[in-house]
């Protein structure tokens, strides 16, 4: 019977085999990381999500239907059959590889400080993953382990404060395992540190209402405002320079997603764990653009997705951060500088920072468009300076301080500290980078602010749960749902 | 004393037999006749000469003196009577007892027929068979007996004792084939065992026979038109319903003077091409003496698509050599060997909405032009983007602004892929080497093989079709790959009569191995030419612009044994066992091993002797069976949980990516084959001399269907566990009908059959109602097909709609039971839909089973009508019952043309109850929401082939020397009589019965003629 006893080729390992050596382990740990490309790969990814429901975006694209789900939000027709399966999936499959991954690390022939990290590196992640579950659909399922064949469709779904509750417990344990720094950023920039870890807690606490907690690790991690913390974070001088390629990496990134044009993505690996480029780049930028003098901007052309709303563009106008989060195309076209192609919803106005020039365009392989190689920041210091400000009840010295530090760098006055305060700079320091909508929605806010998108309270905090998760299975959907 | 006697040795027919035997009774004194039949031989005067040849009864007589003796040789009527093969052996049809469809090549003779699954369609019930496109070359979906699986529904192909994959089949020239025997009931299909379950195909190619070498050429050269096209929307009706759906929207007016576009551009005429030519030219001599036969053949087939012809074509070269030797008397060697050459070159899409020329023909605006004529416009956006495609004076072709997306100029999207091909040689053969040391024992062992190489060449070059459809970077593609599978066969068979008592015996051990596959392909990006004539592999290129990798198989290797037993009494009562074992790497470890056992039995009333004498009922056999087959036709390794690769991420300055590795689904060592046990009943009769009528009752249950078990999401695994979950039943009726009858100059013939299914999926594992995942059209909200416990296969599943609300009181008087609105969003002009769950509003809980893409059943029929030398045949084929859903508009793409029904849309009251108002703001998802509004019925007759033929009188012909000459003329697909207004209704593929475009089947008009000599 050793005929019929075949196994099969090397190319694929057996999990039963796995995890036996430092090199499989470490991949293991890199699968996890994997699933943090959703913050900007592919065309289900949250800051064009994200951006699409707040106030300071459309959806835009190509049209009403081009991207049922991302439409569908920003005009909150949302619903459980349009709600995109994938921003319950992705995550949940992070989570699945970091509990797995957690179950094997114990035995694991690898280092005991390795063995550290990465115990650090999968629990941070995990509570990363159940971070966004939990703020986006509130009522999941808790799973911290693999889940037997036969409770597979039996599982319940946890109160929110338990989830949070575990939330806080990984990442608490998460911080002594992780390294303050990275030193060899050749080859680690992008994993996760101890500040990585006290910013998500910080943020974690702050979203619970425990502004305390909040201010305590958002203290550790910020610093002196404007002075350099013991992480090393400090504020990049030049607020333009965030959004160069030259500024992955910088002083200010805390938690980075990585991007490389180096994963020769196409089409068919667009929407996979292969896919490593930026895919917002493609999608913020406006369609067909043509540059038509020789002083005008090279702009690489797009899907013109996430347009800016009139709204923002007002309230940013005189701002020192406009030329770098706005690019007012209505002004360069009505100036015969350069030409484009309206799509659906189109203001005129596009998300310039994360719009690709000609010159930024990949030339190795795969397709050019899926390759852009821009990092994105998913918390930044500007962020962890606002929401510890918030945190400290938006008054004191401290908070005015951080607030400060976060307008001097641009250049501007220091205004009298206040919530609304805060609220109003986050809008204009993170414009379109993915949190207005979460902001907005934790502040109270998004009824009265997104009324006339059709935003209904009680309802449109949170998402729909995606249809596919309640057929055959003890899921509840979300109410009003 | 000896004398010389002389004569003439001719068949019944009065042609001469050369190559017969004479020999002296009771001496080894012998002679052959020559090539005219003459022989001379030198015998005792009184002694014995006995004439004998393969395949004809021999003669004995007595020279008594005489000195020219001429015989007339007969056939042997025991060889004459109709044999079936049955796997490892053939059986008499008259004591057959399973259920055995049977074509035989005087069926399919001069027949236009690229592919051998064409030959199946319509001519043996209980095949379901319908194009996978009209794409020359393409194969169809043939489905024994219904769906018998929610997986691979192939039936296994077995060619002269080689297993053949489904996708490969189509190296066979039908020209070849002596026979086709379908094993459709699991009492006759047990013989293989765990692989049968979908049914068998044995096909036989043909020997040679000895006697006079023949030769026979036939060839056929035609052109091909489509059928039918799409009524779709001119350019003034567009510019008018897109004025009307602008405005209902609440935007302006887009097209203010509508009439000024004419008719416009008519995207269909542009890709059809009426006139493609086909041709095929065959070529076989056969040949040999009662030592030797040999069979060998060319082939060539040359078609061309009827759809963008230029991107759309098919060549296929084969040759054959058949030969069998008697190396003595007891042991006989023979073999088959083909060799085929097919290259294949395609439109792409062929039944998708996302892209290709059909695809763009259906939903590109009429307004645009073909080419850009105006040379401001011409020189200016988009046309002076690089990759813009030009005609040879100049005009680049038009790009829409209205429709955009993978909708593009046929004419720009030709030039895309004039670079692209596909190829595949095939080598599939066997040999085998069969001693009979003692008279009904026959020991016999079979090696067969087959060697695959395909492959595909690609060059994609810059190119800009739209704003949305741009290649910035060229890129030219190479794969190469190559497959191989044998197998060893030993049998060991005895045949002994015993009084009236018949047994055959069988034991059988085989070993096959197949998967021994590997690959590679390689890509280099950015070459510097864009012409696909130039484009190549050039040296020294940049290591960062090459893309290669390759791959090796899985082997999957069965080892089996079987026995069957044949018996029969007087041929009045029979019985057949089967039992086979076998194992497969496929399966779990606590599952390697199958045993499929089979029985059935056959009763022969009309020989008993209270049978009263008649002549009504000439012939009748009653016959049962029960089997249990199965079917291993999964992927490898299903069973063990396995680590994948590809969840990557990039850590780092330098942006290199680093391999992130991590499980996929859990595994399961209980994974084993998925069972079928089936039932069958059935008779066979001759009635009132002329008539034949064969009936099949059957009941087909399958167990433990291999599913992809969908986890909730939550679970995180990326990609799914496999285990035997589902159950499916198929129950139906099978008849064939014959009738062949002589009157003197005119002979008529016809066959018709007819086979009912009905399917049914009875079990999804426990608590599990329906599959998740059903098939969508883009945008839409919901899937539109469901597979669900107690309803037939992928039914489409939808919002049933209730006409149109006319006005706004209707819309106010459709109320649930609290007295609420069920559609307050819904204006006049939207549909009402069925409050299904007779809830709230309409919600997916609204949707129900809306139709069924399986036919209630499929039918067949061939008249032959002959007078003389002329020939009449006509064949046609069709199905009833079944629905298409048809989703040919891109509902993403507002601007995107209509279909001329919309003509017909509601345009305020009593204006339509069945075509909803256009408007861009489709609120009440009208168009968006899967419903029936999307479901036509798909019946179809279609007369396949018409031929008519005319055969030269011998005695023009005898003076060339020639034996036969025949000219006809054929149609295919001349008629279709169907109420879809699709393209084609018959859609083949995985989800028979969903219309995205599909490349409809082209008609076509041959001349032919056949020459022997």
């Amino acid at each position: 019977t050793d005929f019929i006893e075949l196994d099969p080729k090397v190319d694929v390992p057996l999990e039963a085999n796995y995890y036996s050596n430092e090199a499989e382990v470490y991949s293991a740990v890199v699968a996890v990381y994997d699933r943090l490309g959703k913050q900007s790969s592919g065309f289900e990814n949250m800051i064009t999500m994200m951006n699409a429901g707040s106030d300071d975006h459309y959806a835009g694209g190509g049209g009403p239907t081009d991207g049922t789900g991302i439409q569908s939000f920003s005009d909150y027709s949302i619903s459980e059959a349009t709600i995109p399966n994938s921003f319950w999936n992705d995550f949940y499959q992070g989570i699945f590889r970091a509990n797995i991954l957690l179950s094997k690390l114990p035995d694991a022939p690898i280092t005991d400080a390795n063995r550290t990290r990465y115990t650090a590196e999968a629990k941070a992640l995990r509570a990363y993953y159940y971070f966004e579950l939990v703020r986006l659909f509130r009522n999941i399922p808790l799973i911290l382990d693999r889940v037997a064949t036969s409770e597979i469709y039996n599982v319940p779904q946890a109160t929110p404060e338990e989830v949070y509750a575990q939330i806080e417990q990984d990442l608490i344990d998460a911080k002594s395992g992780l390294p303050n720094t990275i030193t060899d950023m050749a080859n680690e920039a992008g994993r996760l540190t101890k500040g990585a870890a006290q910013a998500l807690l910080g943020k974690v606490y702050l979203y619970q209402g425990k502004n305390t907690d909040a201010a305590a690790e958002f203290a550790e991690v910020n610093g002196t405002p404007g002075g350099t913390s013991i992480y090393g974070y400090k504020l990049v001088d030049n607020f333009n320079d965030l959004w160069e390629l030259d500024g992955n990496f910088n002083s200010e990134a805390i938690i980075e997603i990585v991007h490389t044009n180096q994963a020769n993505v196409g089409w068919g690996e667009w929407g996979d764990g292969r896919n490593l480029g930026n895919t917002v780049n493609t999608m913020v930028a406006p369609r067909s653009v043509e540059k038509l003098t020789e002083d005008a901007p090279d702009y690489a052309s797009g899907w013109s997705f996430n347009t800016v709303t009139q709204d923002l563009y007002d309230v940013m106008k005189n701002d020192p951060r406009f030329d770098a989060t706005i690019a007012d195309f209505a002004a360069l076209k009505a100036a015969g500088k350069v030409n484009y192609t309206p799509g659906y919803k189109d203001t005129g106005y596009f998300l310039k920072k994360f719009m690709p020039l000609n010159s930024e365009v990949t030339t190795g392989g795969g397709e050019p468009i899926l390759n852009y190689r821009q990092n994105v920041y998913a918390i930044r210091l500007a962020d962890t300076y606002l929401m510890e400000a918030e945190a400290l009840g938006g008054s004191g010295a401290r908070a005015q301080a951080l607030l400060d530090a976060v307008r001097a760098r641009v250049g501007l006055p220091s205004i009298p500290v206040s919530l609304d305060a805060i609220a109003n700079e986050r809008r204009l320091e993170l414009a379109g980078e993915g949190h207005r909508w979460f902001d907005l929605v934790r502040t109270g806010k998004a009824a009265t602010v997104l009324a006339d998108r059709g935003f209904t309270a009680g309802k449109n905090e949170i998402f729909p749960i995606p249809l596919k998760e309640l057929e055959n299975t003890i899921i509840e959907q979300n109410p009003n749902y | 004393q000896d004398i010389v006697v002389k004569g003439v040795i001719n068949d019944e027919s009065g042609q001469p037999v050369p190559g017969a035997t004479i020999v002296v009774k009771g001496t080894t004194l012998g002679t052959t006749s020559d090539f005219d039949g003459n022989y001379e031989i030198e015998v005792p005067a009184e002694g014995i000469l006995v004439f004998s040849f393969v395949g004809y009864t021999t003669i004995e007589e007595v020279v008594n003196g005489r000195t020219e003796i001429n015989i007339t040789l007969k056939e042997d009527a025991a060889l004459l009577e109709e044999v079936v093969v049955v796997g490892y052996g053939t059986q008499k049809k008259s004591v057959v007892t399973g259920a055995i469809s049977s074509i035989k090549q005087s069926d399919l003779e001069d027949l236009p027929i690229t592919r051998v699954e064409q030959s199946l369609q319509g001519r043996a019930s209980g095949l379901t068979i319908a194009a996978n496109s009209g794409q020359p070359g393409s194969s169809s979906t043939i489905r024994v007996r219904g769906i018998t699986t929610l997986n691979n529904n192939n039936p296994l192909w077995v060619v002269d004792g080689v297993v053949v994959d489904n996708g490969g089949i189509g190296y066979l020239n039908q020209a070849d084939i002596e026979s086709i025997e379908v094993l459709k009931d699991g009492a006759s299909a047990a013989i293989y065992g765990s692989r049968a379950a979908t049914g068998v195909i044995l096909v036989t190619t043909k020997k040679g026979k000895s006697g006079k070498m023949s030769v026979n050429y036939n060839g056929y050269a035609g052109l091909s038109s489509p059928s039918r096209k799409l009524d779709l929307l001119n350019a003034t009706e567009y510019a008018t319903l897109m004025n009307e759906r602008s405005v209902a929207g609440g935007g302006s007016i887009l097209f203010p003077n509508p009439e000024s576009y004419g008719v416009g551009t008519d995207w269909q005429d542009e890709i059809f091409n009426n006139a493609a030519v086909r041709q095929s030219h065959e070529l076989s001599l056969s040949g040999g003496n009662d030592k030797s036969t040999f069979y060998v053949s060319f082939g060539l087939t040359d078609q061309e698509g009827i759809v963008a012809t230029e991107i759309s074509n098919y060549i296929r070269q084969n040759i054959r050599l058949n030969s069998t030797h008697k190396i003595t008397d007891k042991i006989t060697f023979g073999q088959t060997a083909a060799y085929s050459h097919e290259k294949v070159v395609g439109i792409g899409n062929t039944n998708s909405e996302y892209g290709g020329p059909l695809a763009s023909a259906i939903n590109l605006d009429p307004i645009t032009p073909v080419v850009e004529t105006d040379p401001v416009l011409a020189n200016q956006a988009p046309y002076n983007n690089a990759g813009i495609f030009r005609d040879e004076n100049g005009n680049p072709y038009a790009i829409s602004s209205l429709v955009g997306q993978e909708m593009s100029n046929p004419y720009a999207y030709i030039q895309t892929r004039l670079g692209n091909y596909q190829w595949s040689d095939n080598f599939v053969g066997n040999a085998y080497l069969e001693i009979e040391p003692l008279e009904g024992l026959k020991v016999r062992s079979t090696v067969g093989a087959k060697l695959a190489y395909w492959g595909e060449e690609n060059f994609t070059p810059v190119s800009y079709l739209n704003s949305a459809f741009v290649v910035g970077q060229n890129n030219i593609n190479k794969q190469s790959n190559r497959g191989f599978a044998w197998n060893i066969e030993n049998t060991i068979s005895y045949d002994k009569s015993i009084n009236d008592h018949n047994f055959t015996v069988l034991l059988g051990q085989g070993t096959y191995v197949e998967g021994i596959n590997s690959g590679s392909s390689v890509t280099y990006f950015d070459i510097p030419t864009n012409d696909y004539k130039e484009a190549a592999f050039v040296s020294g290129h940049p290591a960062d612009k090459i893309q290669s990798y390759a791959y090796d198989g899985y082997e999957h290797t069965v080892y089996s044994l079987f026995g069957r037993i044949n018996y029969n009494y007087q041929e009045k009562y029979m019985f057949t066992g089967i039992i086979r074992r076998d194992g497969s790497t496929k399966f779990g470890s606590n599952n390697k091993f199958g045993v499929f056992p089979s029985f059935s039995v056959g009763w022969n009333p009309v020989l008993e002797d209270f049978w009263p004498e008649n002549n009504a009922v000439n012939q009748l056999k009653i016959r049962g069976g029960y089997g249990v087959v199965g079917n291993d036709s999964s992927a490898d390794f299903l069973y063990l949980a396995t680590i994948g690769s590809g969840r990557n991420y990039s850590f780092g300055t330098g942006g290199s990516v680093v391999a992130g590795n991590s499980p996929n689904a859990p595994s399961n060592p209980d994974l084993k084959w998925e069972e079928t046990a089936q039932l069958n009943i059935g008779f066979d009769a001759r009635l009132f001399q002329y008539f034949t009528f064969t009936f099949d009752w059957y009941n087909k249950k399958t167990t433990g269907i291999l599913q992809e078990v969908e986890l909730p999401g939550y679970i995180g695994t990326t990609g799914n566990p496999w285990g035997n979950v589902a159950d499916m039943e198929n129950r139906g009726v099978d008849l064939e009908f014959g009738y062949s009858q002589t009157f003197e100059d005119l002979k008529v013939s016809a066959n018709a059959n007819i086979g009912f299914v009905e399917n049914e999926v009875t079990f999804l594992g426990s608590g599990i109602e329906f599959l998740g995942s059903g098939e969508s059209i883009q945008s839409s909200t919901y899937d539109f097909t469901r597979t669900q416990v107690g309803q037939p296969y992928s039914s489409f599943f939808g919002f049933k709609t209730d006409g149109i609300f006319q006005n706004q009181a209707e819309i106010d008087a459709y109320t649930n039971a609290d007295g609420s609105l069920i559609q307050p969003n819904a204006v006049p002009g939207d549909f009402r839909y069925v409050n299904v769950d007779g809830e709230g509003t309409i919600t997916a809980d609204d949707r129900t089973f809306i139709g069924n893409p399986l036919p209630d059943f499929t039918y067949g029929f061939t008249i032959n009508v002959s007078y003389k030398d002329f020939d009449f045949m006509a064949f046609a084929q069709g199905a009833v019952g079944n629905q298409i859903y048809q989703g040919l508009r891109r509902l993403d793409i507002g601007s995107a043309n209509y279909q001329t029904k919309a003509l017909n849309r509601w345009t305020g009251e009593g204006t339509s109850n069945s075509f909803p108002r256009l408007t861009t703001d489709d609120t009440n998802l009208n168009f968006s929401n899967p419903s029936d509004f999307y479901l036509e019925d798909g019946d179809y007759l279609r007369f396949k082939t018409i031929q008519i033929g005319y055969t030269l009188p011998n005695t023009v012909i005898e003076k060339v020397g020639l034996s036969k000459v025949r000219l006809y003329i054929t149609g295919e697909n001349l008629f279709t009589f169907t109420k879809y207004t699709g393209f084609d209704p018959e859609i083949g593929g995985n989800v028979l019965g969903v219309d995205r475009g599909y490349y409809p089947q082209a008609k076509t008009g041959m001349l032919g003629i056949n020459v022997q000599f």
